[in-house]
């Protein structure tokens, strides 16, 4: 009762016309940016947080949280129509996308993931507003020692769930963000580390430069790398561009659960949208009557898909606002922009702005309503943006990049390390290193460097406390018990045990 | 060529090691701060031991899965994706490396951009062959997006987020 009241609050605190005109905008661009192929939700996050420094508190995170979920969206119209994902959080999607536009059905196919997307966003916000609040209320009771594990567990889950094609890729990432952190003033004596003698190393790496570098800069050499995408140019008469309720109706409870695998994996730190869509694509084969359809044009596998990496969204936003651990990427750029902006994100938060968190799920909806209404109204204007040539599109991102870090600070250091990040997450995606776990080292890094060394004074040099404590206990047996499955002599151990290795797409 | 290979990876993995050594060190022989009399747990090198030990760790461990990795490749090797241009990279790369770090700062920022982009469109999208008139389209293409791009960023910037541009 206390939550909706609280929601009505926030809800007539932003109902205004200034919000729904922002809201369209962002949402907009958002499903623009998502749309073509090399430009990500995290680079627009980061690159849109560069341009809301003089916005307002409230517009900036709205127009922040419309690009996110925009762009999460308006990865499945390349995912569609081109079989190439426009973000990673889309690659589940083209597996049935892609054959349903071959088949001229590519209208209905995106009905379909505009419907999956909208209610996996609804179902994100009302876990949000059910879990947000007990989790920053049970993490109140975390100490230093609970903080460290947690980063730890971060790190080690993110690099396991996110690498391609092994977890130790995945942790190598997780130590580089780590080490990147390590860089500057640390935040217990004011020592400076490693700034090999440049005066503006001395406040560390930014995120924002390194972030816009590893997804914007990154990205424009991927996509000058890659060959030509093709667009899908086959449509039948009898295509249709609104969903058939009564199709919505039959998948009711494949839409149910991807949306709670997608919340629950967005809480998981650093893992991200690109699983939680795999994750429900899996569950929904697994358990589907049609699941020989699956992989060549299943409207439930596609469903399942885009549900899934839409509710990991408002999922993500769980961790990082009541934990400051991001859910996922672009939730790490977010953490970042709050910042920014002069909201601190942790267990206080439901003290010191008790209200956030409704204002943050108004905001979300807000952002569901308008990729519900932009995607099922401007269908043949987003197959008109994939017609942008890439040879024009790049120089104008990459010019983003350059001005955007810049704008921030006023300074070019800021420019060359977001050309040195570009390079290196460029470098790092072709040995198929994922980027999750190295954001997730940047973010975390001040967090378990400062938590281990209060935790030990607080012990006086004894580990005892970090192993003991029970919320500390269930943290190591967590970690051990992941890296153990990475072991695949012990994964196949366990699977003999429990009968069977599951079905893994 | 691909970087994704076993010796990409034995490669890697002696860098990483080289660079989780060096943290070690810088991390072990790193002020103390004793004149402060701190918590000798609280050193701020403790972090920076503890992940250069792992990326050595790790680093071996790769090297290890490497070879394995080498084995397996020799028997069936890995398949590559088609249509990848590594001239295009390049020519890319270098392009927006020397806008960003040489003419971003050196020259005002308007002409740095239109000089970047105008550049960017005519070399990628340059006819080999062709007409005259496709030949002078193309120009006329990336003189408008050009000044276009670099006359709305540096407008955006300068007059709607008050930067003072490079």
């Amino acid at each position: 009762m206390e939550g909706l009241a609280a929601l009505g609050t926030a809800f007539a605190g932003l109902a205004s016309f200034g919000t729904i005109f922002n809201v369209a905008w962002a949402t907009l661009l958002g499903i623009f940016v998502g749309s073509l192929p090399g430009l990500t939700a995290t680079m627009g996050v980061a690159l849109l947080t560069t341009l809301t420094y003089t916005l307002d508190r409230d517009t900036a995170i709205l127009v922040l949280i419309c690009m996110y979920v925009g762009a999460i969206y308006g990865g499945s119209r390349s995912a569609i129509l081109l079989n190439i994902p426009g973000t990673p959080a889309s690659a589940a999607t083209s597996l049935d996308g892609y054959p349903l536009a071959q088949q001229g059905r590519a209208g209905y196919a995106m009905a379909l993931a505009t419907s999956g997307s909208v209610l996996g966003t609804l179902v994100g916000i009302i876990l949000l507003v059910l879990l947000a609040p007990l989790l920053a209320r049970a993490a109140l009771s975390f100490g230093s020692f609970e903080f460290f594990w947690l980063a730890v567990f971060g790190i080690v889950i993110s690099g396991q769930l996110t690498a391609e094609t092994s977890p130790l890729k995945g942790y190598i990432a997780g130590l580089l963000g780590l080490m990147v952190a390590m860089i500057g003033s640390e935040g217990i004596h004011a020592h400076v580390r490693f700034n090999f003698d440049i005066q503006d190393l001395n406040g560390g790496i930014g995120l924002i430069p390194a972030m816009v570098g590893a997804f914007g800069f990154a990205e424009v050499l991927t996509v000058m790398w890659r060959a030509k995408a093709k667009l899908v140019a086959k449509r039948e008469d009898q295509d249709r561009v609104l969903p058939r309720l009564s199709d919505l109706w039959k998948y009711k409870i494949t839409i149910g659960r991807s949306g709670v695998i997608g919340t629950m994996i967005g809480i998981i730190p650093g893992v991200g949208e690109d699983i939680g869509a795999w994750a429900s694509y899996a569950a929904a084969r697994r358990r589907s009557r049609e699941r020989k359809m699956f992989g060549k044009g299943s409207t439930e596998g596609l469903t399942a898909a885009e549900t899934g990496n839409s509710a990991v969204v408002p999922g993500a936003l769980i961790p990082a606002l009541t934990l400051a651990v991001p859910g996922s990427a672009p939730a790490a750029v977010l953490i970042a922009a709050l910042f920014i902006h002069g909201i601190r994100p942790g267990p206080m938060i439901m003290v010191e702005m008790p209200d956030f968190i409704y204002s943050v799920a108004i905001m979300l909806t807000f952002a569901m309503l308008a990729i519900g209404v932009f995607g099922l109204t401007l269908t043949r204007l987003f197959i008109l943006i994939l017609r942008v040539p890439r040879e024009i599109l790049m120089p104008i991102v990459f010019t983003l990049c350059v001005i955007g870090p810049y704008a921030l600070t006023q300074r070019l250091f800021d420019v060359w390390v977001m050309v040195a990040f570009g390079f290196l997450g460029f470098v790092l995606r072709q040995m198929k290193y994922p980027m999750a776990p190295l954001v997730l080292g940047i973010i975390l890094g001040s967090l378990l460097d400062k938590n281990l060394r209060r935790g030990l004074m607080l012990s006086d040099g004894d580990l005892t406390p970090f192993f003991t404590r029970p919320i500390s206990a269930v943290f190591v047996v967590l970690i051990v018990a992941t890296i153990a499955m990475s072991i695949p002599s012990v994964r196949a151990f366990v699977s003999r045990l429990f009968g069977g290795a599951g079905d893994r797409p | 060529m691909s970087l994704d290979s076993a010796k990409a990876d034995r490669i890697t993995a002696v860098v990483l090691f080289a660079l989780g050594l060096a943290m070690l060190v810088g991390g072990y022989t790193m002020d103390r701060l004793e004149i402060r009399q701190i918590h000798p747990a609280s050193i701020p090198g403790l972090l920076p031991m503890i992940l250069g030990a792992t990326m050595m760790l790790c680093a071996a461990l790769l090297f290890v899965g490497a070879a394995r990795r080498a084995r397996a490749e020799a028997v069936e090797p890995a398949p590559t994706e088609g249509g990848e241009s590594w001239g295009r990279m390049a020519a890319t790369a270098g392009l927006s490396a020397v806008y960003a770090l040489v003419l971003v700062g050196w020259l005002p920022f308007f002409v740095a951009t239109a000089l970047y982009v105008g550049l960017f469109i005519l070399i990628f999208t340059w006819p080999g062959s062709g007409t005259s008139a496709g030949k002078v389209k193309i120009v006329v293409i990336a003189l408008v997006f050009a000044v276009a791009t670099a006359g709305a960023i540096s407008a955006l910037f300068r007059y709607g987020f008050l930067v003072r541009l490079p």
